[in-house]
């Protein structure tokens, strides 16, 4: 961005944010290399411009609810792992939008995005402006050791390339994330996202033509294709993210653990049985997928029948 | 892939340097610094043709110029033999006879970039006299694509790609002799890969892509580009020389990182987008109206991937610590 540019770009966050949140964009750690971006190409003003855009999504959209953010650490490295789906990944949009705003001091969740996505243009661009890193070892264990916040699905694309009679059931996750913690010392916080999964009901997946695209997988849904690219905008379903304790596995397992394919593999199912065990609680809590004027359970804590929930 | 070996070399001792294709841009900045620098010993430049004018200046003993030509095995025997080199008490060879004028391609150059490298490193080997060798090559040997990382150490992979542009194939055909000598007993080869040199009247690749009429970008990226200085160039060469840290690869970068439209508009120069199919033809076009000298064909994927490098090695078996920001023209 130019500098004039920067500027309209905050102008445009002050008119549209309250204060405090205009602050935290002014203020969070930012390791600025000397022309205003980060090592991995993050923009302060990029930054903004896409939290602008998210929020409101985040507010007046998917009404997004969360609890535990005190299990995220407050400072220095941390893998944030959690469930993925819904066609376009808006899920990890909306936890680094939650994640910033709700934490006593504002971090960025650098979210780990496929491959597929880097070879795009100005898919590229924008992901890399916004603090999204594209999914190779090097990139996570580099921001690993400057101490940043990561998130990473361990589901990966095929997560988000999920039928929608699989919603909420976690495909095997990659043992990446294990080897990387065990190695580097971090804690993983197992995040559950409910609401993901119905915004976008996948039907069918047209692999040939994903094959002929070049991406994971190409998905119809009620509005897709045939609606155009308006045909990939989300249902307005209610998003309710849970932060749980974080697994510090570094704590009874050396590094050199992370060479075990077994102990790596036991311990990627340990936290994918526990982001299932958190679904299907949230999920047999929730009383309805859309944020209905009766649905207050979640919100208030307190059910229909008067008591905690 | 660091040896370090058992060679008789004492620490405190000055290092006598044979300089080859001392009338190269980074030539002529070494010679210069190095025969002023009192913790070097003796510099001995040679390039084929007469002294060039701006090393007339420098004191003849620090400094010598022998006119040689790389390709001529009878003059670089001459030079091996000859009493600069033997008396000289030459220990380090500094290889930077390579073609790094874009518009110069074909068989030719490709003899002079690759064999050329070949034949002196193989003399530097038989000879016995020679304990360093240190080859100056660049980033643009590495492999950018969709999953490469942001930050490339010493092990990422290189571009094999067998249709890469000449500028790409000689540097990693060069490169990869140089580290299949990397065993040598009693001689370190030392790969120093360098970000690109940026500054005045510097040349190369990017000094004519950012002095361009107008800035063509591919449409839709804007990657990450790190620019070096001379100066830092000249220091991490000089670290090379005087630490003894065995055979090995470093990657060099400079302090300035940032995206290719940022340089653009910092050196006063329009960025314009365009698809990669109409960037070919314009550069092209370009080329032929002689509106610019760059290459597109060498950087097709550096405008879509960020190419930065990990200087973790560097830094800490070198202690090279980039100082100087890079100048453009005002």
């Amino acid at each position: 961005m130019t500098l004039s540019w920067r500027r309209r770009a905050w102008s445009l966050a002050e008119s549209l944010l309250p204060a405090d949140e205009l602050d935290r964009l002014r203020n969070f750690p930012f390791q600025d290399l000397g022309y205003g971006y980060d090592p991995f190409g993050m923009e302060r003003e990029s930054a903004a411009l896409a939290y602008v855009a998210l929020v409101f999504m985040y507010r007046y959209w998917f009404h997004v609810e969360s609890r535990g953010i005190q299990n995220v650490p407050a400072e220095g490295a941390a893998l944030l792992v959690p469930n993925h789906g819904g066609v376009v990944p808006l899920d990890g949009a909306m936890l680094a939008v939650d994640a910033f705003r709700q934490a006593a001091s504002p971090r960025v969740v650098r979210c780990v995005v496929d491959n597929f996505a880097a070879g795009m243009p100005w898919v590229n661009t924008f992901m890399s402006r916004g603090g999204q890193v594209f999914g190779e070892r090097k990139n996570v264990e580099d921001l690993i050791s400057r101490g940043e916040l990561v998130g990473l699905f361990p589901e990966g694309a095929k997560g988000t390339g999920k039928a929608f009679g699989e919603r909420y059931r976690l495909r095997r996750f990659n043992v990446g994330f294990i080897e990387i913690a065990l190695r580097h010392r971090v804690p993983i916080v197992p995040v559950s996202i409910i609401g993901s999964e119905e915004q976008a009901p996948m039907l069918a997946n047209l692999a040939p033509v994903a094959r002929l695209l070049g991406v994971p997988y190409f998905p119809v849904t009620p509005t897709f294709p045939h609606l155009g690219l308006l045909g990939l905008v989300p249902l307005p379903t209610c998003y309710h993210i849970l932060y749980e304790k974080p697994f510090r596995f570094y704590e009874e397992y050396p590094p050199k653990a992370a060479d075990d394919p077994t102990i790596v593999r036991m311990l990627a199912d340990k936290v994918q049985v526990r982001v299932q065990e958190m679904l299907d609680e949230g999920l047999s809590q929730r009383e309805s997928v859309f944020n209905l004027p009766w649905s207050t359970e979640l919100r208030t804590g307190v059910n229909s029948h008067g008591t905690n929930a | 892939m660091a040896r370090t070996r058992n060679t008789a070399k004492s620490p405190g001792r000055k290092h006598n340097v044979l300089i080859t294709g001392v009338s190269s841009t980074v030539g002529r900045h070494l010679a210069m610094h190095l025969a002023s620098d009192p913790r070097i010993g003796f510099v001995l430049g040679t390039a084929p043709g007469p002294r060039p004018r701006f090393l007339a200046a420098l004191d003849p003993s620090r400094f010598r110029y022998i006119p040689s030509d790389i390709l001529r095995p009878r003059q670089v025997r001459d030079l091996f033999h000859g009493p600069e080199f033997t008396d000289g008490g030459i220990d380090t060879v500094i290889h930077l006879a390579f073609v790094s004028h874009p518009n110069l391609r074909g068989p030719k150059i490709h003899r002079l970039n690759v064999q050329g490298t070949k034949g002196l490193l193989d003399r530097c080997i038989e000879g016995g006299q020679v304990r360093k060798f240190i080859f100056k090559s660049s980033d643009v040997v590495y492999r950018l694509d969709p999953t490469t990382p942001v930050y490339l150490n010493e092990n990422a992979d290189l571009n094999h790609d067998p249709e890469a542009d000449q500028w790409i194939q000689d540097r990693v055909a060069a490169e990869m002799i140089c580290r299949s000598r990397m065993d040598t007993a009693g001689m370190d080869v030392v790969i120093l890969r360098f970000a690109s040199i940026v500054g005045r009247n510097v040349g190369g690749q990017l000094n004519s892509y950012f002095d361009s009429g107008l800035v063509f970008k591919a449409l839709g990226f804007d990657p990450l580009l790190n620019l070096v200085h001379m100066k830092d160039v000249i220091e991490a060469i000089r670290l090379a020389i005087q630490k003894d840290a065995g055979s090995g690869i470093f990657n060099i970068a400079g302090i300035d990182t940032a995206t290719i439209s940022s340089f653009a508009e910092l050196n006063g120069r329009r960025c314009v987008a365009l698809p990669e199919t109409g960037l070919m033809m314009m550069n092209w076009a370009m080329r032929k109206l002689r509106m610019t000298e760059y290459y597109y064909s060498v950087d097709r994927d550096r405008m879509r991937y960020p190419c930065l490098l990990d200087t973790t090695r560097a830094r800490e078996i070198l202690g090279y610590q980039p100082s100087r920001c890079i100048e453009f023209r005002e």
